[in-house]
């Protein structure tokens, strides 16, 4: 018998899983041998890894304090990994308790820990889909329950877009979350990037990211900016996560080798 | 130990050094500002536990354990807080103490305890979330995977027109029923079902009406038969398993169920259609019995039922299989046969009633089968009609008949004409006048020493092209007869069309002839059809004459000729020409 296509997968630990890996960058726990054995690979061939991941994160933080600040109550975090420390929740609903969240990933173990981790939050939600698939995610029952999207929602695609190719045209998947986007929503983006890298630096990159199920895909700022497509983008634009409003003026130092670019867009009235 | 007068203002000092020793160890979820707060707060801690009397290590450990708690947990967190405590806390804040020494060891030795204490107990119940996360996810999987199978497997064993189960899931059924006598079942049986002219239906009203039939029938069956297994196998076929039974009784009912279910009119699309069934019966024992044997034999059974009308059951005979089964073993015999020369001819005399003349001879096949004996037409010709290996076979007699009979003719006697059976193959086969035409060129045969005997049912097809071949050879001056005539359907008009030379008329008439009562109505079909004939400027002869009685009463009817055992059984050609000789 041949297994049809929408048979799932089995859960594999002893491959690599990038929210894992990305979870060891960040001083955590939550990651067995393989994710190590990778993440340690992957500090060897770029030994700021670690900091990417902290500056990455500390742009979400800030990103998502922003947005709050500024009235939204609504988020939708995907590709939002091993929830670890300074979750989008936390953030959200220290300023507005009745803010909500959904957070996507794919990761079935990713989605098993955030659903224990959410446990008892009527007001955040793990959903286990694809960026690849935006329509899934829009119509997803618990999306649709717990967002209202004919009001703002802060979108936050933050360090997973270099998981997807150009073939699966990510173009075209942010145009179509856009479009189902109420005025005065928002796109927090951000992406490894390879301005100013060696061509050998990122070649080891893409070979540690091959061991995973998510090959690397890096951009540069003009693709980043294109792909803002449909928003006005905030200041300071596209930019070294860093340098993103930083909470003081000397944490953006050396900026570019946190290797992560980003930004934050606001789809006008 | 006291503190100097400016101290209340150094532990922001201390605080900002020890913040950005610790920034970038792991991450922090907190601005720079909270961070230098949150220092702040455990430098007063730390300045206490150092002026404290007694000293305290618990407050150390509790510094230790808030900086894990904090996320500033990672070991260049820890070695950065133990270098920047020793260096510059006694010196920013001032401290004064005799043993200061000693108590900023024991200070930092509480500090690491408590920090690697704490981290290591985060560092466990992650690693104890994550497990029990992938575990979880593991479970998911596999459950979505059974759910995925189980409807995989639900698609792969069930039509999906009818929801029934298909052949793969029957087969699995009857296989385990015979496989496993263990379930008590001592006889099992099957119902072969097949819907009569259901090709009718789809192509008269479409597949959509006879899709919606076939899901009606299964219904119905369902419904009626639901306590034995119904199965679609395919197109119009159906097959119900009867897993215990106590005798062909118990089947007999339940393909009269069935056969009732299928016929009960069904309203599809506004048609009232009205079908009717096949059914093959099978009942045996579970012991010794195998699927495929079985279901074979329910197929030749259906088909037994098929053929004697369908609307109704047949059962499985075991005999009547074997003879099947050895006639068909014949019929694949014959190309072999053919070739080792098994065959041979005996011929019967057709003679003159009028002067008692041997006009010719019908020639008849006979096989010399190695196991079997001689073996007469009527044991292989139908079979090799069927199989279509009669093209061959007929080939070979009409060469053979052709060869021998031109070697009758040395002597000087008027040698008789050799009559050869055409089957309706034969005839309708493209090429017949060339083969012909060929064999009487080869052989030497004159045309009008050659009698080709065709059925009435050859040209019961409205072809035109066997009628213009046997017009052909009756113009070159072939003799054609129509065999059998009276018997089959007889269209007369084809009479009109015909080159025919001779009607050969049924034995069965004659055989009339032997009894008063029946004779006068046979003598009086006989007359006329002679009449007929004669009419027509065709010759009579009369099949089947066994009589010196019969054959004095068509000789007064005016039948012009007359073969049977009166006149001579079939014999080899020696036999029968030592006679005119």
């Amino acid at each position: 018998m041949q297994r049809p296509d929408w048979a799932p997968d089995t859960i594999d630990i002893e491959r690599p899983s990038v929210a894992r890996m990305y979870d060891y960058y960040l001083g955590g726990s939550h990651n067995f041998a393989a994710d190590r054995a990778a993440a340690q690979a992957m500090v060897a061939a770029v030994p700021e890894a670690p900091l990417m991941a902290q500056a990455n994160r500390a742009f979400l933080r800030r990103a998502v304090h922003h947005l709050a600040e500024a009235g939204i109550r609504q988020f939708l975090d995907i590709g939002s990994g091993i929830p670890t420390v300074g979750n989008v929740h936390e953030i959200a609903q220290r300023i507005d308790p009745a803010s909500r969240v959904v957070y996507v990933d794919v990761d079935p173990v990713a989605v098993a820990h955030s659903r224990e981790i959410l446990s008892g939050n009527d007001r955040a939600v793990v959903v286990q889909e694809d960026l690849r698939h935006p329509e899934a995610i829009l119509s997803h029952p618990d999306v649709r329950k717990l967002l209202d999207l004919s009001q703002p929602v802060a979108v936050m695609i933050v360090a997973v877009l270099h998981f997807v190719s150009d073939d699966d045209r990510p173009a075209e998947l942010l145009a179509t979350l856009r479009d189902a986007l109420a005025p005065g929503s928002y796109l927090v983006l951000s992406q490894a990037s390879d301005d100013g890298r060696s061509a050998d630096e990122r070649a080891e990159a893409e070979r540690v990211y091959r061991r995973t199920d998510s090959p690397l895909w890096i951009r540069g700022r003009a693709e980043l900016t294109a792909l803002f497509d449909g928003f006005e983008l905030l200041d300071p634009g596209v930019v070294w996560v860093p340098q993103w409003r930083p909470d003081t003026p000397d944490s953006a130092e050396d900026a570019e080798r946190a290797v992560f670019m980003g930004g934050v867009g606001r789809l006008g009235d | 130990m006291t503190e100097s007068p400016e101290a209340a203002s150094r532990p922001s000092t201390f605080a900002r050094a020890w913040a950005k020793a610790v920034s970038g160890t792991s991450y922090l979820p907190m601005t720079q500002a909270q961070l230098e707060a949150l220092l702040h707060r455990l430098t007063g801690q730390l300045a206490g536990a150092l002026l404290a009397e007694p000293f305290d290590l618990r407050a150390g450990h509790r510094v230790g354990a808030e900086l894990v708690a904090a996320h500033i947990a990672s070991a260049e967190g820890l070695g950065r807080t133990v270098e920047v405590i020793q260096l510059r806390l006694v010196r920013d804040l001032g401290l004064v103490a005799e043993d200061v020494e000693d108590r900023m060891a024991r200070l930092l030795a509480a500090v690491a305890t408590g920090y690697a204490r704490a981290l290591r107990d985060r560092t466990l119940d992650e690693q104890e979330s994550i497990r029990r996360a992938a575990m979880m996810a593991r479970t998911q999987a596999l459950r979505a995977l059974r759910a995925s199978e189980a409807r995989f497997r639900h698609q792969a064993t069930h039509d999906p027109l009818t929801g029934l189960p298909n052949r793969t899931l029957f087969t699995e059924r009857l296989t385990a029923a015979l496989n496993e006598p263990g379930r008590g079942a001592q006889r099992i049986g099957v119902c072969f079902l097949d819907l009569d002219r259901f090709k009718v239906v789809n192509d008269t009203l479409g597949h959509q009406v006879g899709d919606r039939l076939l899901t009606m029938v299964a219904e119905r069956l369902c419904q009626d038969l639901g306590e034995h297994l119904v199965a679609r196998l395919g197109g119009d076929e159906f097959v119900i398993l009867v897993e215990r039974t106590g005798g062909t009784d118990d089947m007999v009912k339940v393909a009269e169920t069935a056969l009732a279910a299928v016929r009960t009119p069904a309203l599809v699309d506004g048609h009232e259609l009205q079908v009717s069934a096949s059914i093959g019966i099978v009942e045996r024992q579970v012991a010794g019995a195998n699927p495929s044997d079985l279901m074979r034999a329910a197929d030749a059974t259906l088909h037994w039922a098929k053929s004697a009308g369908g609307a109704r059951w047949a059962l499985y005979d075991a005999e009547r299989s074997r003879r099947e089964l050895a006639r068909y073993a014949l019929s694949a015999a014959i190309p072999a046969a053919l070739e080792r020369g098994e065959f041979y001819l005996d011929y019967q005399p057709l003679t003159s009633l009028r002067d008692g003349r041997l006009l010719g001879v019908e020639a008849l096949v006979r096989w010399r089968h190695p196991e079997l004996g001689v073996l007469r037409p009527d044991s292989f010709i139908g079979l090799a009609e069927e199989t279509g290996l009669i093209v061959q076979l007929g080939g070979w007699v009409l060469a053979e008949a052709c060869r021998e009979a031109e070697a009758w003719s040395a002597g000087g006697v008027q040698a008789p004409f050799v009559s050869v059976n055409l089957a309706v193959r034969q005839v309708h086969r493209a090429g017949l006048v060339q083969d012909v035409l060929a064999l009487l060129r080869q052989t030497g045969l004159p045309p009008e020493r050659l009698q080709l005997e065709i059925t009435e049912s050859t040209m019961m097809s409205t072809a035109e092209e066997p009628v213009r071949a046997l017009r052909v050879l009756a113009d070159l001056g072939v003799r054609i007869a129509i065999d059998d005539f009276g018997t089959g359907y007889s269209n007369l008009a084809y009479l009109r069309d015909l080159p025919v030379t001779e009607l050969k008329v049924a034995g069965e008439f004659v055989a009339g002839l032997r009894s008063p009562a029946v004779g006068r109505t046979d003598e009086r079909i006989l007359a006329s059809l002679v009449s007929l004939a004669h009419a027509l400027d065709l010759t009579v002869t009369a099949e089947g004459v066994e009589t010196a009685g019969q054959a004095e009463r068509l000789r007064a009817i005016g039948c012009d000729a007359a073969q049977g055992w009166h006149f001579g059984k079939p014999a080899p050609a020696d036999r029968i020409l030592a006679r005119i000789r």
